[in-house]
């Protein structure tokens, strides 16, 4: 994929090195980030006798942690494959508007679509709340190739971390094992608190927050997920119209 | 067919977990991207249903991580509610207070839920 930031490297000031610069930013906390979010997927393929490839290949292609807990979840639960996909189907549905929310950030009108569909490949979490927080203080030529040095560094560490977590988990004491599963929420909660630059931008987080168990409760917990980041999404938006119209008036 | 789907269910060996990965995981994931970049390319982002969207991205993200953190699952069960909350509030507040540091946050938060997890324990 990093062919992807090569081919053009003859415009501009290399894009390469832009892809550079995004991947060296991914070690650290984000890369730690992912990889102690996805070493519990290796041991649920482990759990229901898949080869360690498979529990890697979910990472690389699904490249979804709920939806992958979800989809291997339920084939140890006996729930018939096609209700899986259908679950997953609707537990991945916030990467259409995630997708839709970064592509100004990363798209300009010389970019062909596949490029556009490699770095959308990239748009989970990590990568996402990442790019939204770091993407808008760069130059625009820089976003698309700094966004999928980035992108990738994550992926391929969370690849190998599926991998590595195949063998370890069950092997952890307990406090350590919850301290391990605490990080994705934990890293996340700071990271969408500390991008939110207005209290508008906080208003879908302390909404969505509140309205989970709200809605897990109302609608079950297959379709709570769905329910509670709509309907906080959406009176944000509300509010955030309001406010904007009265600014303008 | 449903018998073939069935039959897939419990198959471990050969080529079938790639498959399975591939057809019932891969595809209904990556579905939501391709449709992002098709209908966000033609869209304007000052647009009303750019905003929207935005806002409701965030909110989806959002439900995921309080998800995690009110039904969680595994070893992090054992730690109790008061002792997830806690310390999601400290490593919040720690992030906040200087100027927003977010590995000192997040450090912040995983001590705290150890301590917690020590405390429910003892």
């Amino acid at each position: 994929m990093s062919s992807a930031a090569q081919s053009n490297s003859a415009d501009e000031s290399s894009p390469l090195s832009h892809a550079l610069n995004g991947a060296r930013d991914a070690f650290g906390l984000p890369a730690i980030t992912i990889c102690f979010s996805l070493v519990g997927v290796g041991g649920l393929a482990r759990d229901i006798g898949y080869p360690m490839l498979a529990g890697m290949l979910s990472s690389a292609l699904m490249w979804a942690g709920p939806a992958q807990v979800l989809l291997f979840g339920s084939i140890a639960t006996g729930t018939a494959l096609p209700v899986a996909a259908i679950a997953v189907l609707f537990s991945s549905l916030r990467f259409l508007p995630m997708t839709i929310a970064i592509l100004p950030l990363i798209n300009d009108p010389r970019r062909p679509v596949w490029q556009l569909l490699l770095a959308a490949h990239l748009v989970a979490i990590t990568n996402w709340v990442e790019g939204m927080r770091r993407l808008p203080d760069k130059p625009k030529p820089i976003r698309y190739p700094y966004f999928c040095g980035f992108g990738l560094i994550v992926l391929v560490s969370g690849t190998l971390a599926t991998g590595v977590g195949y063998f370890l988990v069950g092997a952890l004491p307990a406090i350590l094992a919850a301290a391990l599963l605490f990080t994705t929420p934990m890293f996340f909660s700071v990271n969408l608190a500390g991008s939110a630059r207005r209290w508008i931008d906080a208003l879908p987080i302390v909404l969505a927050a509140a309205f989970t168990p709200l809605a897990t409760l109302l609608v079950g917990r297959d379709y709570d997920l769905v329910a509670a980041g709509l309907t906080g999404g959406t009176l944000a938006y509300g509010l955030d119209r309001i406010l904007r119209r009265r600014v303008a008036a | 067919m449903s018998g073939w789907i069935a039959s897939l269910e419990y198959a471990t060996g050969g080529l079938w977990p790639y498959l399975v990965v591939i057809i019932f995981g891969f595809l209904p994931t990556e579905v939501w991207r391709v449709i992002g970049v098709f209908a966000g390319k033609g869209l304007n982002d000052n647009s009303e249903i750019f905003h929207w969207v935005r806002f409701v991205a965030t909110g989806l993200v959002t439900a995921v991580v309080a998800k995690l953190l009110l039904s969680p699952q595994g070893a992090l069960a054992m730690i109790p509610l008061w002792g997830r909350l806690g310390a999601l509030a400290i490593g919040l507040g720690v992030m906040l207070a200087t100027k927003r540091s977010i590995a000192l946050g997040l450090i912040a938060g995983e001590l705290a839920l150890i301590a917690a997890g020590f405390w429910a324990a003892s």
